[in-house]
């Protein structure tokens, strides 16, 4: 029989692995079900880091563990991720109106119903794991308790990163996962000789698999949203859902259509308004949208070769395969980053047309950048032309969006001699150093161009009037975007605030006040921990963005990401559990360190912005986690086992990591800009040195 | 220890938390049948939100009653209640000191010239422009609302121009546009501003054309129709769970309106946005029409809306067309006239047909006519009349 003490220290190692497979799942199915910008992570993020946290608080009230009770938990812990799974999915359609998309607070409130369970279990049952075995005399401290959990968390992140994510879809994975925590969670009722309930919990597990490996049941979870799925893709990049509604097809990425077929109004305005500006059209840069009658259109003119740019190859293969794309002898689809295509390639283009939606995620505003509008000017030939789409009301412009399009113009300035908005369906830039016309018709006769929307629809919907008044309302002395201060981001979640009439002050001031309530009852080593799992999620969600912002896509990386934090804290844990005496000078030393680092990150911010090798980024995460983790044995070593440490540092930890990534996450970053979050770090970071310098070694 | 949970404790606690959970989601309606659920976004009124006086673009509200301190708008089936500092549902009237007053009186946030086919009207004048102004405010809450902007905005919350409603006719005639249309947002909620304007603009004559959801009580309706020579009306769907869910209103009173213009003679065409999974059923179509044909008959054209993701409602693919051309199949099968798609350029559907000899009387390319067999009000092949109002031949012009 194999001895308790390996059993719970399995379980635990289970648990990690469990928690942190179902967390990297959940992150990307709330980035699927609510269009996936930042402020999704940082809510999923933050609901979870805090309610785990209240799970461990709770703990503490706990005075005489059961084992049996610990071991119920541990199998509904291995059990609750598909359950959770197909709530989201599933309650979205019960709590929404089918089809709307929700507002901030209703997102939070979903979020938080949805992982509460499993977020409160697991952070409940790993001190209450802790109390078990020195209930039992097995004696067991915090640090290994820490140390032990982080292997979990290590082996699930980087089962989910590299091996997990590129072969199966969520069902199966968390069926993998929770294996080794249903193992050990029969191997204990085998131990306690709870057959009845052994027997209950055998037919729940194969009730648990026979649901989790049935490909047809996934496919159906997602239909109440999407209606009927033709194919169902978990790319490495996102979702791809194509579903058929008669003998139509739409194609949705996270959760949003993207594309439905015949859209001709679309097609012929982002492909004519710039390509008929153009003398001779030779070689054409699409970035996305070449679904449809785009590539069509673009033929009118006979163009010499379309370089048409989408990052994800699942998408045009799929797109392929329905004939969504035709293909054509002047067609060469790159799956690539556009801004990185854009930066490798040697031709020279006539048009670059992006075709993408309003800049709301930091991977598409790099599309509306200073930088980008640098770049595109470099690979253009003489007078070639740049066309993006923003969105518009045709019949009043608001404040609000008169800030992106005049933000969006003073951006396009910057390089280009002739800039003008054309009032279409959407708002549509034209940059060239040559002539533009406003007249589009008398452009494409001149052409013998034939059109079915343009010719019959122009002047009447975009006429000398609206472009006036569209002109009028550009304000030259709003700010530029850039990649690193997203100014069209901040507008973007602006407006989103104001079209859902909400706004986020009501939660900034509840979770300052709960945050302050928090802190008066904490001991000082533990506000250290605190302000560390503060930055550590602060740098945490700074790379994410940073990412996004040089490499043009997250949903993979996020993995690897959280992966290489995950792996800095052990390491970091067990020296810090080895070299645990003198603890305040060393824990100052990691004080020190901890800064420096943050130092270091403005730095290259600031001032070099260079695209780094994504180790740099991932080196950076692992030195930074393993100080994290250092501290936490550290600490509790100075608190003394006496007092308990585990849960109290562990809340500690986790609350900080939860308000880190939210206030860098949706408040900082997309308000600020990545520099003064980083500012923000260091003065946390500061404070807790203050903290250190002034309680020495005390306990409290 | 005293103050400490025991386990037992704990475990009680968190048994009835859950049990309560459980019960506050079930009242809620998260475990409940989904179809007894009909989610209601209509709007609220706006407690303590007046301005202290009205502002140089108010008028007092006229159609209300008041027992000296409450009032109650009387303009739209929302029939607003307002106590002293209230604003609408609307946004654009308020109660101050026991009167009401609209807020949205000459100041427009939206002035364009279109065709009259944008609004869209088919048997109108074609091809003639018309003077189209809004101010801000709706008396619905519509998730897929392509001018939200405006429509739920306070008239003080958005820019706006100085126009009276005689600035608005003299402007009109000094462009020679022959018709004003009271539209964009909605103009129900700017009824005193539409209507003294379309007095003014009868008496200079021109043409009055509203543009709107219907929501409007039938007296105040009566009267505006003295002066209304065409709209264009939304029937959203056919199902009042829809029009509470998606719109935040209510059906009856749109049957209601369609019924009393039809009554007071004013020439009016109706828009149904087919909004996939919502407004799409071939049945309930059905019985939209066999309404339509009862109450109102087989005259008035039907124009059906391809929807694309907007404002909320992003979360829907794009109607298929296959879709438009079978409601619009039903709808001709079920002996409605004249049956338009729209958002589909180049499409047969765009195209009016005699509906006795079904040869083509007007040829369309978007907003340009490229044929015109009407003579009179006649179709020039079998000379059946033809509905609507009709001037000179667009393209003799």
């Amino acid at each position: 029989m194999v001895s308790l003490r390996r059993l719970i220290i399995w379980s635990i190692i289970g648990t990690g692995i469990s928690s942190v497979t179902t967390q990297l799942l959940t992150i990307r199915e709330f980035l699927t079900q609510f269009h996936g910008n930042e402020i999704t992570i940082s809510l999923v993020l933050f609901s979870w880091l805090l309610l785990t946290g209240l799970g461990s608080l709770a703990a503490k009230t706990i005075k005489r563990p059961s084992l049996k009770i610990y071991t119920l938990l541990t199998l509904i812990i291995a059990l609750w991720p598909l359950l959770q799974m197909i709530v989201i999915r599933g309650f979205r359609e019960a709590l929404f109106i089918h089809g709307s998309s929700p507002s901030f607070y209703t997102i939070f409130f979903y979020i938080v119903i949805t992982v509460s369970p499993y977020c409160l279990l697991t952070g409940f049952i790993l001190p209450y794991a802790q109390k078990v075995l020195n209930y039992n005399h097995q004696h067991f401290e915090s640090g290994d308790l820490y140390i032990t959990d982080n292997i979990g968390d290590i082996l699930g992140g980087a089962l989910f990163s590299f091996v997990l994510v590129y072969w199966f879809k969520p069902f199966p994975i968390i069926a993998l996962t929770s294996a080794a925590l249903i193992l050990v969670a029969l191997l204990l009722l085998l131990r306690s000789r709870s057959y009845i309930l052994l027997l209950t919990t055998l037919v729940l597990i194969s009730f648990f698999y026979s649901y989790a490996l049935d490909r047809t049941f996934e496919r159906h979870s997602l239909s109440t949203q999407y209606g009927d799925v033709i194919r169902y893709i978990e790319s490495p990049y996102g979702r791809i859902v194509v579903t058929r509604e008669g003998p139509q097809h739409t194609f949705w990425e996270s959760g949003t259509p993207f594309y439905s077929d015949a859209n001709i109004v679309n097609s012929e305005e982002k492909i004519h308004y710039p390509l008929c500006q153009l003398d001779r059209v030779e070689n054409v840069l699409l970035v996305s949208g070449g679904l449809g009658e785009t590539l069509a259109e673009i033929s009118k003119y006979d163009p010499a070769h379309v370089d048409y740019v989408e990052l994800d190859p699942y998408l045009t293969d799929v797109a392929l395969e329905l004939a969504v794309i035709r293909n054509a002898p002047f067609l060469e689809i790159k799956n690539i980053d556009g801004r990185r295509h854009m930066k490798m390639t040697e031709r020279r283009y006539d048009a670059i047309i992006i075709d993408l939606p309003d800049p709301d995620t930091f991977q598409i505003n790099r599309f509306f950048t200073r930088e980008f509008f640098a770049l595109a000017k470099k690979i253009l030939k003489r007078d070639g032309v740049v066309s993006m789409g923003v969105e518009y009301s045709q019949n009043y412009l608001s404040e609000i969006r008169k800030k992106t399009l005049s933000t969006l113009y003073n951006t396009a300035r910057l390089y280009f001699r002739n800039v003008i908005f054309l009032p279409g369906q959407e708002a549509y830039l034209i940059c060239s150093d040559g002539e533009l016309s406003l007249d589009i018709p008398a452009r494409l006769r001149s052409k013998s161009i034939k059109t079915s929307y343009i010719e019959g629809f122009f002047y009447g919907n975009v006429t000398e009037d609206r472009i006036r008044k569209l002109k009028e309302g550009i304000d030259t002395n709003e700010a530029i975007n850039t990649d690193f201060e997203p100014r069209l981001i901040n507008i973007a979640f602006q407006e989103w605030f104001i079209k859902h009439g909400t706004s986020p002050r009501y939660f900034i001031v509840i979770l300052l006040v709960l945050t302050i309530i928090y802190m008066v009852f904490l001991r000082r080593k533990e506000y250290v921990l605190f302000s560390t799992g503060l930055t550590t999620m602060g740098v945490e969600m700074l790379i994410i963005f940073a990412f996004q912002v040089i490499y043009g896509y997250i949903y993979l990386q996020i993995g690897a990401i959280v992966t290489a934090f995950l792996l800095g804290l052990l390491p970091g844990a067990m020296v810090g559990n080895t070299w645990r005496r003198r603890g305040a000078s060393k824990l100052m030393l990691s004080e020190g360190l901890l800064l420096s680092l943050l130092v270091l990150f403005y730095v290259w911010v600031a001032y070099f912005r260079s695209e780094l090798h994504p180790l740099f980024f991932l080196g950076f995460c692992f030195v930074f986690s393993f100080l994290c983790g250092f501290q936490f044995p550290v600490v509790a070593s100075i608190i003394g086992e006496q007092s308990s440490p585990a849960a109290g540092c562990l809340a500690a930890d986790l609350c900080g990591a939860s308000v880190g990534t939210l206030v860098t996450g949706t408040i900082l970053i997309p308000l600020w800009g990545i520099r003064y979050a980083v500012i923000f770090l260091i003065l946390v970071k500061i404070s807790s040195i203050i903290v250190t310098l002034f309680s020495g070694n005390k306990a409290v | 220890m005293p103050g400490m949970m025991t386990r037992k404790e704990f475990l009680k606690s968190f048994g009835l938390g859950t049990s309560a959970l459980f019960c506050a989601g079930t009242g809620y309606g998260f475990f409940g049948n989904k179809k007894d659920r009909v989610r209601d976004i209509r709007g609220h009124i706006f407690k303590n939100d007046a301005p202290k006086r009205p502002w140089k673009w108010s008028i007092e509200g006229f159609h209300y009653a008041s027992d000296g301190t409450t009032v109650q708008c009387q303009i739209c089936p929302n029939r607003c209640l307002l106590e002293p500092g209230d604003r609408s549902v609307c946004r654009s009237k308020v109660n101050i000191g026991g009167k009401l007053y609209s807020m949205a009186y000459g100041n427009p946030c939206s002035v364009h010239v279109d065709p009259i086919e944008k609004k869209p009207l088919n048997h109108f004048y074609p091809t003639s422009l018309i003077f189209s102004i809004a101010t801000a405010g709706c008396n619905f809450r519509c998730l897929n609302c392509q001018n939200w902007e405006i429509s739920q905005k306070k008239p003080g919350e958005v820019r706006h121009i100085q126009l009276f409603p005689k600035d608005v006719v003299e402007k009109a005639k000094e462009r020679n546009i022959p018709s004003i249309a009271y539209t964009y947002s909605e103009p129900i909620s700017f009824y005193e501003y539409m209507y003294d304007t379309a007095k003014l603009a009868r008496a200079g004559g021109l043409k009055n054309v509203l543009v709107s959801n219907g929501y409007i009580n039938r007296y105040p309706l009566i009267r505006l129709c003295r002066y209304l020579d065409g709209a264009n009306v939304n029937l959203k769907s056919f199902d009042d769970s829809i029009y509470r869910s998606l719109n935040g209103g209510t059906l009856q009173p749109v049957l209601d309106t369609f019924k009393t213009m039809h009554r007071e003679g004013v020439w009016f065409e109706m828009t149904t946005l087919v909004v996939p999974t919502y407004v799409d059923k071939p049945e309930m179509i059905k019985r939209m029409c066999a309404w339509i044909l009862k109450e109102l008959g087989p005259n008035y054209p039907l124009h059906f809306l391809r929807f694309f993701p907007r404002y909320k409602l992003t979360r829907l693919p794009a109607t298929p067309i296959a879709t438009l051309e079978e409601l619009r199949g039903i709808a001709l099968k079920e002996g409605i006239r004249y049956v338009y798609l729209g958002n589909v350029p180049g499409h047969e559907g765009t195209q009016t047909y005699c509906h006795n000899c079904h040869k083509i009387l007007i040829g369309r390319k978007g907003y340009l006519i490229t044929k015109f067999n009407l003579r009179d009000g006649r179709c020039k092949f079998c000379g059946t009349p033809i509905p609507g109002r009709w001037g000179a031949s667009p393209l003799s012009s």
